[in-house]
C-alpha cells in the first residue's frame, strides 16, 4: 500500500506527463510545481521521481520556448475533479484570513473554505505550504483585450466613432489571443470589466474572465454597465448665461427620443432602431449607467440626470465623490476609483489627494472599488494590486484594500454570487501567491478560473527566457 | 541706471567706418529727427495758415515735475515748444491768453509700450534664413495713422507712445510717435528706439516651422546674434578668398548697433521667470537693455531687483477668478487668487526696491481703464510723484528724449495734460491735452446747462401753459419729465416723462407722448435757450403735435440744477480704506510655496533607522546617519553625537539616498520638443527651467531629489539636457545641478521617423537606415567644423570660421565633454547607434527607454553603455512589443548599470515601486534594485561622485520611508537634499490646512471687492503654462 503522500505523488507525476505532453512549453508551471516538489514530504525515490519530472519539464520547456509564435498559452480545460489546496494561508477577503487552511473546489465551483475541511479521497491534492490563496483579483475599468498596441490603429478596438453608441458591446470586440491577456494574469488578475471609451455615449461594458477559447467563454456578464463619458459642466454663478449652451442637450434629446421609441415599441411600432433599443434595458433599470465623472459639478449634474430619469448608476472617476457623499449615499451610487496612480487634478489639491480618495470614500460611507487604469489602457492592468497597496499605505485598511480588488467589483458588477471571495458556491476563481498580493516581489504561482487551471507562461516569460538562454550559452 | 543716448550720428559715425557700404539704411534714419522738427515739407495748398504762436496758460496749478509743483502759475507756449513756465512769468502782449483757475497741469504722458502688427515679407532684400529674425524691420518706416487709438490715448493725457512692431523673435524697432493724430512726418518723434526682442513664440501657432518651441526662439536668437558678431568681422575681410566670406544681410547689419551697446534693447519678459532668461541673454551678448515686464514682477522681486534693469510696467490688473460658487472656487488656484490680491502692489512694489519703471498701457482691455488702474496702483502703495514719474520723465530718460518731453519745462516740447484736480489722487477729469503745442479738449459742455427746473408758457395749450419742465441727468445723457397741475382741486398733478432728450450748441429738443394734452401720439419739442447776463435762462421755441400743429412755447428757469460741474473731484486716496494684500509673497507663488528657503542645519544626527546605503556598507540596520552643511558627515551602526548636533530618533524608519530621476520633462515650459528640424543640438533645456512647476513638489513628496530634464524624441539629435536638483521654491538657476556635466538628447525609432504621426511626413529620415546615416553625417560634419576651427586658431588669417551653436554642442560630444542620452527601443537601431558612436570614438552615455536592451545586454556591456529603462511599460507602440520587465535584470545581470525612470510626471511620484519590479521580474536582490532609482542614474549622469548612495562626503539627499522603501505599503515622509527639508509629510499636512485658510480669506475678499470675474479675451501675455511638460512624441496615436 502506497501511503496518501505517495499516491499524490504519483498522480503529480502524471499530472506532469499529460501535461508535457500537451503543453511542453509550460515551464512556469513546472517551475512552481518544484516549489511544490520541494515541500512534499515523501522517500527519496519519490523525490527522485518528481526531480526527473521536474527536470524533463524544464528542458522540453526550454527547447520548445524559442519555436512558440505568438499567444500559445492555451486555455484551461475544464475541472475532471475535485481540487484542494491545502496548507496556505487562505484569504477568503469576506471573512478573515484562515492560516493553514484549505480551499476545496468541483466542477468549477468552491465547495468548502476552512481550517478543518474533509477532502475527498479523489482530490487532487495540492500542498501549498507557505502560500497564500486569495480570489482572483477583479479590475475595474480597462480597454484589455480591445486594444493590442496603442499606437497602431488596426490593433485599436476601443472606440466607435460619432458622439452616441449606446449600442456597441465590448464583449464582441475582445481578441481572446490579445498577448496582453497572460500578461495580466500572470499577476493574478483573473477578470476584468472591459469598456468601450470614446465619444460621450463610449457603449456597453463587460465583465470579462481572462481565460477561454471564445468571447463568449470568456464573458461572465453583458451588458455590464453603459459608459457615459459626462460633459464637463458651467459653473452656476459667473459665467456670460447668454452665450453658454446646454451641454447635456445632447444626452437629454437622446434619452428623450428613447422614452419615446418606448413607448411607441409598446403600442405596437414595428421599427428597430438600434441606437434606442440598447437603451431600454437603461430605461428599465436593468442596466445602469456607468458615468465617468470626476468633477465634482460634473458628478451633480449626472446625479441629477439620473434622478429625472429613473436611471440605475455607478460613478467612475469620483475624484470629487467625497464633496457629493450625500447626494451619493442616498442614492446608493457606488464610485469605482479609476487608478490609485493618479495625478491630483487640481493645482492645490493635496499631492497624495489621489492616493487617499478610497479612504475618504470609505469614511464617508460610500461604496467603492479600485481600478488598475494606466495610461495606455490595456498593457499594465497587471498592476492592480499595486494601485490598491498605494491606497492602503494613505490610510485605507488593507483588509479593504483587498476586498476592493476582489470583492467590491463583484458586487458593483452584480456579479457577486459568482465571484470576488472565497465562498462555497462561488466560482472556483482564485489564485494563489507566495506572498502578499500587495506586495511587488510576490509572484503568483498558480491560477484557477472556473476550477479551470489557467496557464501563467506569456508573451515576458518566453522573451525573458529565450534571451536568458542567449547569456547562458555565452561564455 | 545706464543713461539713454539718443544722439543717431555719434552712433553712426564709427559703423560708418566700420561696414560703410552696408549702412545706407543707418543714414536714412538719420534724417528721421531732422524730419519730424520741421513743420510739414508739403507745399501749402491755397491760402497759407497763420495762427498766433504763443499761447499764454494763466491761473494753472503746475505739476511741471514729479514733486515739484507750482500752486499758481503761468505756462507759455510757443508754437510747439514751452517758452517758460513760473509763478511769475509776464504775459506778453501777443499772446493768447486762457484762464484756467482750478485746473491743474501735468507734463503730457508717454505710454513706454504699445504694439502693433506690421506686415512683413521676409522675401524682401536680404533677409535672415529665419522670418522669426527681422531687426531691420523699423516701425518709423511703416507706420500708419490710427486715429481711433490717437484719440483715445489722447483723451487719458497720452500725448506719446512708444510703438513697437508685434511678431517674430527679433520683432523690428520701434519708433516714438505722438497720439496727435497725424502722418508720419508729423507724428513720429524719435524713429528706431528700440530693438524689441522676444525670447520665445506663441503656443499653438499653426506655422509648425523652426524654431516651434521657446527654446528654439531662444537657440535662434543666441545664433543670430553670434551670426551677427562673425559677420562683422568676416565683412572686414571681404575679398579673402574661401568660403567664409559672408553674403550680404540686412538683418544682421541692423543688429550690428545693439553688439555695440549702440542702441537700446527691449526685452520681453511675459512672466517673471523671463526677466532672469532676458538678463541672461542680455549678458551673453553685453546688450544694454530693458525689460517689458508682465505684472509678476512682484513674485521675484528681489531677484529682478538684482539684475539693476529698468521695466515697462504693465498696468492691466487682473480681474478676481470665478469663486461664486464652491465648485467654480474648486477649479481656482491659490496662486490665480493670491495674483489677484497682490499684482496692483506690482509697482508700488518695484518702487520700493529701488527698479526703475515705466508705466505703460500694455495689455489694458480699454484706454479708459487706464486712469481707474493708474489710481488702483497708487491706492495699493506707489507714490504719486512716483506715478507721473513713472508715466513722464523715467520713460523720457529711457528712450533718450528727457531733453525733449518729461517735464514742463522752458525749451521742451509743449506736451501737457490739463485736468481739473490731482489725476493720480482723486476721480479728476482729463480736460484738455496738449501735444506739439497743439491743443485737445475734452471738456466742450453746451454754452448753457439745461438742466434745472423749467416753467413754460404756452397761450394756446391750456395744459401745457403753466407746466414745470425738469430736465436732469448728466449733460452726455439728460433726462427730464413734465409736471402738469392740477386741472381741479383735488386732483393730483400729472407727470409726463420725457422719452428724448438732447442738446446740441444752443439747441435743445424733446420728445414725450401727447396722450395727456389730448393727442395720440408722440410730440416733439424744439426750443433755442439764452442765457443773458444777470437774468434767468429762458428758451423759446414750439411744440409738433402728432396732427402737425404747433404750439409756440416759452420758459424760464426757475432753479438751476445743482452744479455737478464744478464738484470738486473726489479724493480716492482717502474714499476707500488703504488697502494691502492679505499674505505676503511664497516661492514659488500659491500652494505650498515656501515663504523662506529650507534651513541648512549644522549637525544633525538620524539614529535608530534602517540605513540603505547603496554604498559599500550595504543595508545597515539600527544605524545613524550625521549631517551637516548640506553633506553627508557619517553613516555607520555607532556613530557617537557630535557637540551642537541635533539627534532625530528614527526607529522603525528606513533611510535611503534621494531618488533620482534619469529621463524626466518636468520643470520646463520650454515646450521639451524643438521638432522643427531633424538635428536641433543648439537648444537647451536649461534655458527654460521652469521653478514653479508644482510637480517638483509631488515628486518631491515621492523621494525624488535629481532629476535630468531631457529634450523630448522629435528628433535624431534633440536639445541639450539639464539635470536639476529638486530645491522646491528656488530660482531656475538655483534648480541646476551645478557638477552635472552637460548632455544632449538624442532618438531613434519610430519617434523620429514620425511613424505615429496624423499626419504623413516627408521629413528626413523616415527610416531606421536614414536615422543612422543623419546621426553619422551630423557627427562628420561635427568633426570637419571643428578641424576647420583648429586650422584657424592654428593660423587665424582671415575672418574666423562662423561660429554653429549646433556643431557646437556635437563637437563637444566628439570631445568627451558632452554625454549623449539616446532615446532607444530596437535592438537593431541600438546596435547600429553604438556603432556610429564607436566610429566617431564616442562612449554614449546613457542609452533611454532601451526597452530592447535585454536582447543586446552584451553588446551594451561592450560599448560601456548605461541602460536607464522603464520597468515594465509595454505594447503602447509596434517597436516596444517586444518589451519586458525582465528587461533590467538580464541587462543587470550583464553587467550593464541598469536604472529605471519615469517619463512621466505621475510615474516619478512612486519610482521606488518601479524598483520593486526588478525584484519580481528576473530576481535582483532588494539592495541592488534600491540603486536602480539611486546609485545607479547617478553613475548614469556621471554625478555619483556627489550622489547616489549614503557615503561621506556626499551630498546630504536622502529620503525618511515609513517602512522598507521598496514596498508598496509604504510612504515617503521627508525628503532632504543638501541637508536641508524640502519635504515633510507632517509639515504638508499644515499646509494643506494653510491653503485652505488662505483660500478662505481670498474668496471673502473677492466676494466682497463687488469685482466681477471676467474671461480673458484675446492672446494671454504670458502662455508659458500651456507648453507641454512632456513628451508628446512619445505616445501619442494617429487620432490624437
Amino acid at each position: 500500500m502506497l501511503s496518501d503522500n505517495a499516491m499524490s505523488v504519483i498522480k503529480q507525476f502524471r499530472c506532469f506527463l499529460r501535461a508535457l505532453l500537451v503543453r511542453p512549453w509550460h515551464a512556469v508551471t513546472v517551475c512552481e510545481s518544484f516549489l511544490v516538489v520541494r515541500r512534499t514530504r515523501g522517500k527519496s525515490w519519490q523525490r527522485a521521481i518528481q526531480w526527473l519530472a521536474v527536470l524533463m519539464g524544464l528542458g522540453v520547456a526550454c527547447g520548445f520556448s524559442a519555436l512558440q509564435a505568438a499567444h500559445p498559452e492555451i486555455p484551461g480545460a475544464p475541472q475532471r475533479g475535485p481540487i484542494a489546496l491545502i496548507g496556505a494561508t487562505v484569504h477568503p477577503v469576506s471573512g478573515p484570513p484562515i492560516e493553514n487552511g484549505v480551499v476545496l473546489f468541483d466542477s468549477g465551483k468552491i465547495v468548502q473554505v476552512g481550517s478543518d475541511v474533509e477532502i475527498p479521497p479523489e482530490a487532487e491534492r495540492i500542498e501549498l505550504p507557505n502560500r497564500h490563496i486569495y480570489p482572483g483579483l477583479f479590475d475595474a475599468y480597462s480597454q484589455l483585450g480591445l486594444v493590442e498596441i496603442d499606437a497602431i490603429r488596426a490593433t485599436r478596438d476601443t472606440t466607435e466613432t460619432g458622439a452616441l453608441n449606446p449600442n456597441v458591446r465590448a464583449q464582441v470586440a475582445v481578441n481572446p489571443d490579445s498577448e496582453l491577456i497572460p500578461v495580466t494574469r500572470s499577476n493574478g488578475v483573473l477578470l476584468g470589466l472591459v469598456a468601450p471609451t470614446g465619444g460621450r455615449i463610449s457603449g456597453q461594458s463587460a465583465v470579462m474572465q481572462w481565460d477561454g477559447w471564445t468571447y463568449e467563454e470568456m464573458t461572465l456578464k453583458a451588458p455590464a454597465g453603459l459608459h457615459i463619458d459626462w460633459p464637463r459642466v458651467p459653473p452656476v454663478l459667473g459665467r456670460d448665461t447668454a452665450t453658454a449652451t446646454n451641454p447635456l442637450a445632447e444626452l437629454e434629446e437622446l434619452f428623450r427620443r428613447a422614452k419615446a421609441y418606448r413607448d411607441a415599441r409598446r403600442a405596437g411600432w414595428p421599427l428597430v432602431d438600434a441606437r434606442l433599443e440598447a437603451l431600454l434595458p437603461v430605461l428599465e433599470g436593468s442596466v445602469p449607467i456607468m458615468v465617468m465623472a470626476d468633477d465634482g459639478q460634473q458628478i451633480q449634474s449626472a446625479v441629477g440626470f439620473r434622478d429625472r430619469h429613473q436611471l440605475r448608476m455607478v460613478l467612475f472617476g469620483g475624484y470629487d465623490a467625497p464633496l457629493c457623499a450625500e447626494l451619493l449615499r442616498e442614492r446608493n451610487i457606488p464610485v469605482v476609483v479609476t487608478g490609485i496612480y493618479r495625478l491630483p487634478l487640481r493645482r492645490d489639491d493635496p499631492y497624495d489627494a489621489p492616493y487617499t480618495l478610497p479612504e475618504r470614500l470609505r469614511r464617508a460611507g460610500l461604496r467603492f472599488c479600485i481600478a488598475g487604469v494606466e495610461r495606455f489602457g490595456a498593457s499594465n492592468v497587471r498592476n492592480l494590486p499595486y494601485h490598491a497597496a498605494t491606497a492602503a499605505a494613505y490610510g485605507l485598511p488593507r483588509d479593504e484594500a483587498l476586498r476592493a480588488i476582489t470583492l467590491y467589483p463583484a458586487q458593483i458588477f452584480e456579479v457577486a454570487d459568482r465571484v470576488g471571495s472565497l465562498e462555497p458556491g462561488k466560482d472556483a476563481t482564485l489564485i494563489v501567491t507566495t506572498g502578499d498580493v500587495l506586495e511587488t516581489p510576490t509572484h503568483v504561482v498558480l491560477a484557477f478560473i472556473q476550477g479551470r487551471r489557467v496557464e501563467l507562461n506569456d508573451r515576458h516569460k518566453r522573451l525573458y527566457r529565450k534571451y536568458r538562454a542567449k547569456y547562458e550559452e555565452q561564455p | 541706471m545706464k543713461t539713454v543716448h539718443h544722439d543717431r550720428k555719434r552712433i553712426a559715425a564709427p559703423l560708418m567706418i566700420l561696414v560703410g557700404p552696408l549702412l545706407i539704411a543707418g543714414q536714412l534714419m538719420v534724417s528721421h529727427t531732422e524730419l519730424a522738427a520741421q513743420s510739414s515739407l508739403r507745399p501749402p495748398e491755397g491760402l497759407r495758415d497763420k495762427p498766433v504762436p504763443r499761447v499764454a496758460l494763466v491761473n494753472l496749478r503746475l505739476v511741471v515735475a514729479p514733486g515739484q509743483v507750482i500752486e499758481k502759475g503761468t505756462l507759455l507756449i510757443n508754437g510747439r515748444y514751452i517758452e517758460a513756465v513760473g509763478a511769475d512769468v509776464p504775459v506778453p502782449a501777443d499772446a493768447t491768453r486762457i484762464d484756467m483757475n482750478g485746473k491743474t497741469a501735468y507734463p503730457g504722458l508717454i505710454d513706454a509700450y504699445s504694439e502693433a502688427a506690421f506686415s512683413w515679407n521676409n522675401d524682401q532684400g536680404a533677409p535672415y534664413w529665419n522670418a522669426e529674425i527681422r531687426p531691420q524691420l523699423s516701425v518709423a518706416s511703416l507706420y500708419q495713422t490710427d486715429a481711433a487709438t490717437d484719440e483715445a490715448r489722447r483723451r487719458q493725457g497720452i500725448t506719446v507712445r512708444l510703438l513697437a512692431p508685434q511678431g517674430g523673435i527679433f520683432k523690428g524697432r520701434s519708433a516714438l510717435v505722438t497720439t496727435a493724430g497725424h502722418a508720419a512726418d508729423r507724428a513720429i518723434l524719435k524713429p528706431d528706439v528700440a530693438l524689441h526682442v522676444r525670447l520665445t513664440i506663441p503656443f499653438g501657432r499653426p506655422d509648425r516651422s523652426y524654431p516651434n518651441s521657446p527654446m528654439g526662439a531662444v537657440a535662434l536668437a543666441r545664433q543670430a546674434m553670434y551670426d551677427a558678431r562673425w559677420y562683422e568681422l568676416a565683412s572686414q575681410h571681404r575679398g579673402f578668398s574661401g568660403d567664409q566670406a559672408p553674403e550680404t544681410n540686412d538683418a544682421l547689419n541692423a543688429l550690428l548697433p545693439y553688439l555695440h551697446q549702440e542702441g537700446l534693447v527691449v526685452i520681453d519678459a511675459p512672466n517673471e521667470l523671463f526677466c532672469l532668461r532676458a538678463a541672461k541673454f542680455a549678458a551673453e551678448f553685453q546688450l544694454r537693455y530693458l525689460l517689458r515686464g508682465s505684472g509678476n514682477e512682484y513674485r521675484r522681486l528681489e531677484a529682478i531687483r538684482a539684475l539693476g534693469v529698468p521695466i515697462l510696467v504693465p498696468i492691466d490688473f487682473p480681474s478676481p477668478p470665478n469663486v461664486t460658487t464652491p465648485e467654480a472656487a474648486l477649479s481656482t488656484t491659490l496662486e490665480q487668487m493670491l495674483h489677484w490680491d497682490l499684482a496692483p502692489e506690482n509697482p508700488a512694489r518695484l518702487v520700493a526696491a529701488g527698479v526703475p519703471i515705466a508705466l505703460t498701457t500694455d495689455g489694458l482691455r480699454s484706454l479708459k481703464d487706464f486712469w481707474s488702474a493708474v489710481r488702483k496702483a497708487v491706492r495699493r502703495g506707489l507714490d504719486a510723484d512716483e506715478a507721473l514719474r513713472a508715466l513722464t520723465l523715467r520713460p523720457a530718460e529711457l528712450f533718450g528724449v528727457s531733453d525733449r518731453l518729461g517735464t514742463l519745462a522752458a525749451g521742451k516740447y509743449a506736451h501737457l495734460v490739463i485736468a481739473d484736480g490731482d489725476l493720480f489722487k482723486s476721480d479728476a477729469k482729463v480736460l484738455e491735452t496738449w501735444i506739439d503745442g497743439e491743443r485737445f479738449r475734452f471738456d466742450t459742455p453746451p454754452p448753457i446747462d439745461p438742466r434745472g427746473r423749467w416753467l413754460v408758457r404756452a397761450k394756446s395749450q391750456r395744459k401745457l401753459d403753466g407746466s414745470l419742465w425738469a430736465i436732469s441727468g448728466t449733460l452726455e445723457r439728460l433726462a427730464g419729465e413734465i409736471r402738469l397741475p392740477a386741472a381741479a382741486e383735488g386732483e393730483n398733478e400729472t407727470v409726463v416723462k420725457l422719452d428724448r432728450v438732447g442738446m446740441q450748441d444752443e439747441r435743445l429738443g424733446a420728445t414725450f407722448p401727447a396722450a395727456a394734452f389730448g393727442y395720440d401720439g408722440t410730440a416733439r419739442l424744439s426750443v433755442l435757450l439764452e442765457q443773458a447776463a444777470d437774468k434767468p435762462a429762458r428758451w423759446t421755441g414750439f411744440v409738433e403735435w402728432p396732427d402737425g400743429s404747433r404750439t409756440p412755447v416759452e420758459a424760464q428757469r426757475q432753479e438751476a440744477a445743482a452744479e455737478t460741474p464744478a464738484q470738486p473731484a473726489q479724493d480716492t486716496t482717502k474714499s476707500e480704506a488703504p488697502q494691502r494684500a492679505l499674505f505676503e509673497v511664497n516661492y514659488p507663488l500659491g500652494a505650498y510655496g515656501h515663504r523662506e528657503p529650507p534651513e541648512q542645519p549644522e549637525r544633525l544626527l538620524f539614529t535608530g533607522a534602517t540605513i540603505w546605503t547603496c554604498g559599500p556598507e550595504g543595508i545597515l540596520k539600527n544605524a545613524s546617519l550625521l549631517i551637516g552643511e548640506g553633506r553627508i558627515l557619517a553613516v555607520g551602526r555607532h556613530i557617537p553625537v557630535p557637540p551642537g548636533a541635533v539627534v532625530i530618533d528614527l526607529q522603525g524608519k528606513h533611510i535611503t539616498p534621494g531618488i533620482i530621476d534619469c529621463h524626466s520633462h518636468m520643470a520646463t515650459d520650454g515646450g521639451v520638443n524643438e521638432s522643427g528640424q531633424a538635428v536641433t543640438a543648439e537648444v537647451r533645456i536649461e534655458d527654460f527651467l521652469d521653478c514653479d512647476d508644482i510637480s517638483i513638489y509631488r515628486q518631491l513628496a515621492g523621494g525624488v531629489t535629481a532629476a535630468n530634464i531631457l529634450h523630448g524624441s522629435a528628433n535624431p539629435i534633440g536639445g541639450q539636457n539639464q539635470v536639476i536638483k529638486l530645491r522646491w521654491g528656488a530660482l531656475p538657476e538655483e534648480l541646476k545641478f551645478r557638477e552635472a556635466p552637460p548632455g544632449i538628447k538624442f532618438a531613434l525609432g519610430e519617434n523620429v521617423k514620425r511613424s505615429n504621426s496624423p499626419t504623413p511626413s516627408t521629413r528626413y529620415p523616415q527610416s531606421r537606415m536614414g536615422v543612422e546615416q543623419i546621426i553619422r553625417d551630423t557627427f562628420q560634419a561635427a568633426r570637419e567644423y571643428r578641424q576647420k576651427w583648429q586650422q584657424w586658431l592654428q593660423n587665424p588669417a582671415g575672418p574666423p570660421p562662423r561660429r554653429d551653436l549646433e556643431l557646437d554642442a556635437i563637437a563637444e560630444v566628439l570631445e568627451g565633454k558632452r554625454w549623449v542620452h539616446c532615446h532607444s527601443y530596437r535592438q537593431d537601431e541600438i546596435v547600429a547607434f553604438l556603432r556610429v558612436l564607436e566610429d566617431f570614438q564616442v562612449t554614449v552615455g546613457t542609452l533611454q527607454h532601451i526597452l530592447e536592451g535585454y536582447k543586446v545586454a552584451d553588446v551594451l556591456a561592450r560599448h560601456g553603455a548605461t541602460a536607464s529603462a522603464f520597468a515594465d511599460w509595454w505594447a503602447y507602440k509596434f517597436e516596444v512589443y517586444d518589451a519586458i520587465p525582465y528587461n533590467g535584470a538580464l541587462m543587470h545581470r550583464a553587467g550593464v548599470v541598469v536604472s529605471f525612470n519615469s517619463d512621466d510626471r505621475e510615474l516619478a511620484r512612486h519610482l521606488n515601486h518601479e524598483a520593486a519590479k526588478a525584484i519580481k521580474y528576473g530576481g535582483v536582490s532588494p539592495e541592488e534594485a534600491l540603486k536602480f532609482v539611486t546609485l545607479n542614474p547617478a553613475r548614469q549622469l556621471r554625478i555619483d561622485q556627489w550622489v547616489g548612495s549614503l557615503e561621506p562626503g556626499k551630498h546630504a539627499d536622502f529620503v525618511i520611508w515609513s517602512g522598507p522603501p521598496l514596498s508598496t505599503l509604504s510612504r515617503c515622509e521627508q525628503t532632504w537634499i543638501d541637508g536641508r527639508k524640502y519635504f515633510d509629510r507632517e509639515e504638508d499636512r499644515l499646509m494643506q490646512q494653510e491653503v485652505q485658510r488662505m483660500r478662505n480669506a481670498l474668496i471673502q475678499k473677492i466676494l466682497q471687492s463687488g469685482e466681477t470675474p471676467r474671461s480673458e479675451s484675446g492672446t494671454p501675455r504670458d502662455d508659458s503654462h500651456l507648453w507641454p511638460r512632456d513628451d508628446e512624441f512619445c505616445a501619442f496615436h494617429a487620432d490624437e
